[in-house]
């Protein structure tokens, strides 16, 4: 069996008697009722996974994913068919279904010959690939962290830690003549930690990878450290006081606060929204939205995140995209139908969760550029205020209204960090929030390299990042 | 739509597959297998945006060997990579650790006839593109047709198709064929900055039960519309009004809270609380799997345990707690037919109804928030605690006067089981999760200043 990672071209000829020259005959099979734009997109993935729980490795699983995506476009209009049943008579019917988006009854276009593309360098950054390491070298790192998580404090009830591992190879081939493959490595270890103490009980939750190999468990954040993380955030929850309700200052933390800068900005400046006039921000594009101080990027290209690639979705590579330029709204992530239709040039944000779905624009790997002021300075700006620390996650409509969970924070009051509090949700519009941040630290930092984004039914792996930001005034929906 | 469907060859592979799984070692071993066929359009502004059709078949597998277990799923079907998936599994089961509570469930005596759920809809292979496409276009066009709609997130029809078997080493085989579609549109309202949005469907698995285009329209529209120009509200505690689709975001999250499995993890707040009084008398909360032609029925669960009725509160008092056979034996409790591979899932999850209609509801409120749209998560089940951004209907004198956002509800499900004062007479079965309108004494609203 050949290295699927030496040689990605060749994995879909090899496992499954597909050539480019077949490759070819299906985009005409899927131009032949007069679609303009035709796409294969072939895709074999396997994925392990690893659950320690009550002490024990209660479990492990394997799983293969296997298909072939076909998309035609014909104007506005898609049409989408897919199998995982490579048999020549099925991916014909998967082409036809594809094809009927069009109505005529002859091909307009025919498939450009196929030219295998290279990649340029790889932003994966693996020695020690996670899918063919051995499974008990895996267990150990799995038991370290439960073994951590447990030991931390007598206050650690439970414990669940896993480990995730993921190869994805595909290979896209389209009617322009594009012919290119990649393989994705992406590995999480996380842990769970319970606690509990006169009848409270909390929870806390720590992880990491990325497209990275298991030496990063040895070099960059150990099992340990995780589940110690898990165990910290489970223990000072014991201790904390419902969150305050009501309007007030709030400081975000580095890193992890990311999240509402995916929220709040990143998705409605995906092309999609924007094209189709349903986002706030669709009549902004040129103009000032907040102040000077904000500039974000979303960039695929950084080495080791969980949201980069090699290639997008579509083929097309990707590039480092300046969205916000000191308030300025100056770019959009792109995929290709929005990218034609609107004229603008691709950005390489055209992502789906696996064939079976149709590319649309996505966030990678987005943050808020560094600012110029010291964090400790920033926290003692705020004489009584919320300082967000953890979260879960968040949503956005298109109107710019957007929400993100705080698992864990702390009151500020006289310029210092004081009382932990425990769970609230802040809300906020985004036009507004914008033109409210005050302050934007030195300190960029990523957050988690756990971080799963969901857009219409489809999910995929993202990070982001801020420095301590602090916003004048946002709605926090604690218990009071 | 689909080119016959050849279900008993799914079975002879499943219980193929079972004894191999046996004859590589396997003391206990279960094989099940989904075949599915999909049509999805979404039209927008008059156009189709997508058409997708496609079929797609998955098998999963659980092994135990020594009382160790292994999984594997593939959705490729190939003999040579499922028996490969299946050797591996019994290999890999010992590296595993040896867990008394690991294993199949035993035969049941009982069997559900599929036949009697009317689960299939043989109307809905046979609908063709055209007609459903017409569903979504004629769906849109009516909506837009309502001037205050100034944009639309695109309408959509759904049919989708599925045959699942299931062959396990204690004996049992079974299989069933069930069918769903859906309609449903979403629309903007608004000009310059201030937008409102919202949504309507309508989901069922036989044809001639879904809404027709006008109604899933009307509907839409009506819920966009009701949110312009919403005023933002102070920071208060209030009585708050949840419509029965907020209601079933509630016990959705009730579900997780009464989970097996989030209760031998202590992940639930309500672990070690069976038999007690956890709500007020009017909170009964129902599982139920035998409901003819209801979403979340099914002759078995995924470990082929046959599908039954589970009282989980009863006036108040929490009966059960809803398990697979792992969890089960774990807690010492019986097996629900909630098996859903590892974790549990709903059948038909609802909150029974009462006798208060929503007018009536809504009347008895002097001052207080009709919830109607929530933004984000906010629900941690291991303390019960709920922090939401909110978008609702502000009540004064027990009549609507003004829309609200930018606001957020939060309480703890605990508090609130014990704090619903009225639960209403308008019990849909919407999807596999419901509740009817009720009313909650005391959330806490945050919205401008601070308490």
């Amino acid at each position: 069996m050949t290295d699927p990672i030496a040689s990605p071209p060749a994995f879909f000829e090899d496992h499954f008697r597909l050539s480019a020259k077949d490759l070819l005959g299906i985009l005409e099979t899927a131009l032949s009722s007069g679609g303009e734009f035709a796409e294969t997109y072939l895709e074999y993935r396997t994925y392990s996974y690893i659950l320690m729980e009550e002490d024990i490795i209660r479990e492990t699983a394997e799983s293969v994913s296997l298909g072939l995506g076909i998309r035609v476009i014909s104007g506005e209009k898609t049409g989408f068919g897919y199998t995982n049943d490579l048999s020549p008579d099925k991916v014909r019917r998967a082409a036809l279904s594809a094809a009927a988006i069009a109505s005529k009854d002859e091909p307009a276009a025919r498939p450009s010959a196929l030219a295998p593309r290279g990649l340029g360098p790889s932003y994966y950054r693996v020695n020690e690939a996670s899918h063919s390491a051995p499974l008990d070298k895996k267990i150990s790192l799995v038991k370290a962290a439960y073994l951590a998580c447990q030991g931390a404090g007598p206050e650690v009830k439970k414990v669940k830690a896993s480990l995730q591992d993921q190869i994805q190879h595909l290979t896209i081939a389209n009617s322009e003549g594009l012919l290119v493959s990649d393989s994705r490595p992406l590995v999480k270890l996380a842990c769970v930690a319970i606690s509990e103490k006169a009848g409270l009980r909390e929870s806390g939750y720590a992880g990491g990878g990325g497209r990275v190999g298991l030496e990063f468990f040895s070099a960059q954040l150990t099992p340990e450290e995780i589940g110690r993380e898990a165990a910290r955030e489970a223990a000072i929850l014991l201790e904390a006081r419902d969150a305050p309700a009501g309007e007030m200052p709030v400081v975000l933390s580095p890193g992890h606060a990311g999240v509402l800068i995916h929220e709040a900005v990143g998705h409605l400046l995906e092309a999609d929204f924007n094209r189709k006039k349903t986002s706030v921000f669709a009549d902004k594009f040129g103009k000032k939205v907040g102040v000077p101080q904000i500039t974000i990027y979303d960039d695929p290209t950084i080495p080791a995140f969980r949201g980069s690639y090699n290639v997008d979705d579509e083929g097309t590579a990707p590039r480092k995209t300046l969205l916000i330029d000191k308030g300025v709204i100056v770019g959009l992530l792109q995929d290709r139908l929005s990218a034609g239709l609107m004229k603008m040039p691709l950005t390489g944000h055209g992502r789906r969760q696996d064939f079976s779905d149709i590319p649309i624009p996505r966030m990678a790997n987005t943050y808020i550029d560094k600012g110029e002021y010291d964090r400790e300075e920033i926290i003692r700006s705020v004489k009584k205020g919320f300082y967000a620390d953890r979260f879960q996650g968040g949503q956005v409509e298109d109107s710019g209204k957007f929400t993100f969970s705080v698992s864990s924070g702390f009151l500020i009051e006289d310029g210092k960090l004081t009382t932990p509090v425990k769970q609230a949700t802040l809300i906020g519009s985004n036009l507004d929030i914008l033109n409210k941040v005050e302050r934007v630290g030195g300190d960029l930092t990523f957050g988690p390299q756990t971080g799963t984004c969901g857009k219409e039914g489809q999910e995929v792996p993202v990070t982001d990042g801020c420095p301590t930001i602090k916003i004048s005034k946002m709605t926090v929906g604690g218990k009071g | 739509m689909r080119p016959g469907g050849p279900e008993d060859d799914l079975v002879w592979l499943a219980e193929r597959l079972v004894k191999f799984g046996k004859s590589c070692g396997a003391d206990e071993i279960e094989v099940g297998i989904g075949d599915g066929y999909e049509f999805s359009v979404n039209v927008r502004l008059g156009e189709i945006e997508d058409l997708v059709e496609a079929g797609s078949r998955a098998m999963g597998v659980r092994v135990i060997k020594d009382k160790k277990t292994a999984f594997a799923t593939s959705s490729d079907l190939a003999q040579e990579t499922l028996e490969r998936l299946i050797r591996n599994a019994v290999r890999r089961s010992e590296l595993a650790s040896r867990d008394e509570f690991a294993g199949l469930p035993s035969l049941s005596p009982v069997r559900v006839d599929p036949e009697g759920l009317r689960l299939f809809d043989p109307e809905i292979p046979e609908l063709d593109s055209k007609t459903n496409i017409g569903l979504a276009l004629e769906t849109e066009r009516i909506a837009l047709a309502d001037k205050r709609i100034t944009n639309s997130f695109g309408a959509s029809f759904l049919a989708h198709d599925g045959t699942s078997v299931l062959a396990s080493s204690n004996g049992f085989v079974g299989r069933y064929r069930k069918t769903q579609c859906s309609l449903s549109v979403g629309l903007q309202a608004g000009d310059g900055d201030d937008l409102v949005e919202d949504f309507w469907f309508s989901t069922e698995t036989h044809f001639k039960d879904l809404e027709p285009p006008e109604a899933v329209a009307r509907k839409a529209v009506a819920r966009t519309v009701r949110q312009l120009r919403p005023r933002k509200i102070k920071t208060q505690r209030v009585p708050v009004i949840f419509e029965p689709l907020m209601t079933s975001g509630l016990v959705g999250f009730l579900f997780a809270c009464v989970s097996g499995v989030a209760v031998y993890q202590k992940s639930s707040f309500l672990a070690g609380r069976l038999g007690d009084k956890i709500a007020g008398e009017n909170i009964t909360v129902i599982d139920d799997g035998l409901m003819p032609e209801k979403l979340g029925t099914s002759p078995f669960d995924s470990e082929g345990v046959p599908s039954q009725r589970t009282t989980v509160i009863e006036k108040g008092i929490l009966k059960k707690y809803l398990c697979n056979t792992y969890a089960a034996r774990k807690l010492n409790l019986s097996t629900t037919g909630n098996a859903d591979g590892n974790a549990v899932s709903p059948n038909n999850f609802y909150l029974a109804r009462g006798a208060d209609s929503p007018s009536e509801i809504i009347r008895s409120c002097e001052k207080g928030l009709l919830l109607i749209r929530t933004l984000g998560h906010g629900l941690n089940p291991v303390t019960g605690d709920i922090s939401r951004g909110a978008f609702g209907l502000w009540i004064e004198k027990g009549e609507i006067v003004y829309p609200v956002s930018e606001i957020t509800v939060s309480g703890n499900l605990g508090e609130i089981l014990g704090n619903i004062e009225m639960v209403g007479s308008d019990l849909e079965f919407r999807g596999s999760i419901c509740g009817p309108t009720i009313k909650v004494r005391e959330m806490m609203i945050a919205g401008e200043g601070s308490t």
